[in-house]
């Protein structure tokens, strides 16, 4: 993640030609297919998934209908609960592991980490076995006497949104836990000496002192969770987010060029974040 | 992640070389078809004892992945292809398929007549039907009120919040077509609005829209009602032999996956060798209890388990041949049926 450092110490002749490979690949895999699917977002669609070479402005005036705003503005909506939520959980969760001794840092940081071991789908099954009726979670809550009837957990919105915060809040506790550890503790300290309560030391020292952690946190828990599509659908959530609408306009409705014109505003739409991230002072997370 | 990206790509492109390789020599053949359609250890492998032949098995997504493939290649990289009847017709009609030589499959007769001369291969000249599957509702009596015995049961109020239907326009709007007395193929717009209005009628009965593995909401109790595709309809009756399997009593949706050969297959011989050992009747029985689908294949019946045999979803079909109608490809007009799904979605 922090490529873009290393790019700029490298400043020899020699070490330039190492980048030709990596220059390549991010012109033949990355480029050229975004290029691809910015021309055929302005073709016409032929029968069978395929294209015809005739220039149309059609699939983007057909984005102006409401419906398909209505989609993208329930993936920012899912986006957005799920980034406050993995903010609410992963900040207190990343500045106690920041402040934890070495031994308890280790364990901590081994159970941020430990997950990704596991495929995503294989977790998200477990998710979803603990959570249907018959399940364990269910059958806690009948015991203790909570609950008479099963709860209907599984395809809820609350559903979906804890299996997004599940797959995404490492990557807010990551960049929160570095901005508390790389912070200047004497900051707090002289706060308190001069009088500080601790809650108000935190709310004026090390909240605005960890603000590029949040945001950095924030920007890389918003953007994926808005192409995360397919964790709804695992979870039986039946929700239509962007990344459902593409994948029916190329696999069902077999209109390519209207997929590929959905798939050009979402990625404005991510151009537009991360823009506005960096324009506020946001720090170069190598995605730029 | 760049540098990590190009790593696996090589790494893909490595594990593909055999392949290539492979497809010049001559005890070869190249089965293309979804991933784990035709098993390996009950089927391909003892192919590959009796006669010797190698199966390379490549694996497509999507049925136009596949069509577009063979576009792309000239029908010359494969040798057998399984797909579903509307992208059969497709491939037909654009000269994809090579001429069965029936005096090379003997085993065709095999085939329950019921079965044969679709609309994707009126004459039997191409198409070797592998699979048929009809979607069905199965519902479980201890926790539904009412009996279930057809499509308009489905929005009776007392199934709030308990069914789970198919995430998928053409089968699901088809199925309120199919309650309406209309066609699932109409492209009528207004029929298409009643529909879409009944549709949107339905949502507060319905608490899941799932493509796949429905059944396992159905034994879970997540859900009370489903409508789902033949095998996940079976395996719930396996896993609670209390639930009601219901042929609907206003029509069918029906569908036949078959086999064909690219017009330029590297190796037709043996994918005639292969055709007819997959329409042997013992195979056609093993296969079927595999895939959990219905059988074409009247000669199977005598290798088939009385479980199989006596499972409602597998036997009702031969009763209600005359209501059963194809999901057909509409070309442009599918964006219709997807608007009306994606603004039904909408409402979750």
């Amino acid at each position: 993640m922090s490529g873009g450092k290393g790019a700029k110490m490298a400043g020899g002749r020699g070490t330039r030609l190492f980048i030709v490979p990596m220059a390549m690949v991010a012109v033949l895999f990355v480029a050229i297919p975004l290029c691809y699917v910015l021309v055929i977002s302005f073709m016409t669609r032929g029968d069978n998934s395929t294209i015809q070479a005739i220039f149309t402005a059609e699939n983007y005036r057909r984005l102006l209908d409401p419906n398909y705003a209505r989609v993208f503005l329930n993936s920012m909506l899912l986006a957005l609960w799920t980034t406050l939520l993995a903010l609410l959980l992963g900040y207190p969760f990343g500045y106690c592991m920041a402040r934890a001794n070495r031994r308890w840092r280790a364990l901590l940081m081994l159970l941020v980490i430990v997950p990704f071991w596991t495929n995503a789908l294989v977790r998200l099954y477990g998710w979803k076995i603990l959570l249907q009726a018959n399940g364990p979670v269910n059958a806690v809550l009948q015991a203790l006497g909570l609950i008479d009837q099963p709860l209907r957990m599984v395809g809820s919105y609350g559903s979906v949104l804890l299996a997004m915060v599940y797959c995404l809040i490492p990557f807010m506790i990551l960049p929160c836990h570095s901005a508390v550890d790389k912070m200047d503790w004497s900051c707090v300290e002289a706060a308190r000496d001069l009088g500080a309560k601790p809650w108000y030391a935190f709310l004026t020292v090390t909240l605005p002192l960890t603000l590029p952690g949040i945001s950095a946190g924030c920007v890389l828990v918003f953007v994926p969770s808005l192409g995360l599509f397919f964790v709804s659908d695992l979870m039986g959530g039946s929700l239509m987010l962007v990344g459902n609408l593409i994948r029916d306009q190329l696999l069902k409705s077999r209109d390519w060029p209207f997929g590929a014109a959905l798939s050009v505003l979402l990625m404005a739409v991510t151009v537009l974040i991360f823009g506005l991230y960096r324009r506020s002072g946001g720090k170069d997370l190598g995605v730029f | 992640m760049k540098k990590l990206l190009s790593v696996l790509l090589a790494l893909s492109m490595l594990a593909a070389l055999p392949l290539l390789s492979s497809a010049e020599e001559e005890k070869v053949l190249n089965i293309f078809s979804w991933d784990g359609y035709v098993d390996y250890a009950s089927v391909i492998q003892p192919f590959e004892q009796q006669t010797g032949i190698k199966v390379n098995y490549a694996p497509f997504s999507t049925n136009d992945e596949m069509f577009k493939k063979l576009q792309e290649n000239g029908a010359s990289e494969y040798d057998l292809v399984i797909a579903s009847d509307y992208i059969l017709n497709t491939a037909r009609l654009e000269g994809l398929m090579l001429p069965l030589d029936k005096e090379q499959l003997p085993n065709f007769a095999n085939l329950d007549e019921r079965f044969i001369s679709q609309y994707f291969d009126p004459d039997n000249e191409y198409v070797v039907p592998y699979m048929s599957g009809i979607p069905l509702i199965v519902y479980n009596p201890d926790m539904v009120q009412i009996e279930i015995d057809g499509f308009e049961d489905l929005w009776d109020p007392s199934l709030a919040d308990s069914i789970g239907l198919i995430d998928d326009a053409r089968v699901s709007i088809g199925m309120v077509l199919l309650s309406m007395g209309q066609s699932m193929n109409t492209t009528d717009d207004a029929v298409l609005a009643q529909a879409k209005e009944k549709l949107f009628a339905l949502r507060e009965n319905i608490h899941v829209l799932e493509y796949e593995n429905l059944h396992n909401s159905l034994i879970s109790g997540d859900i009370s009602v489903a409508y789902t595709f033949t095998p996940y309809v079976a395996l719930a009756l396996d896993a609670n032999p209390n639930l009601q399997v219901v042929w609907p009593k206003e029509g069918l949706g029906f569908g036949i996956d078959g086999a064909f050969i690219p017009a330029n297959a590297p190796h037709p011989d043996n994918a005639h060798t292969f055709l007819n050992y997959l329409l042997d009747g013992q195979v056609a029985a093993v296969t079927a209890e595999w895939q959990y689908y219905c059988t074409p294949n009247a000669a199977a019946q005598e290798f088939l388990s009385d479980a199989y045999k006596n499972n409602p979803v597998f036997n009702g079909i031969y009763d209600r041949f005359g209501d059963a109608e194809y999901v057909m490809n509409l070309g442009a007009d599918e964006s219709k049926f997807q608007d009306i799904w994606t603004e039904f979605k909408l409402l979750f």
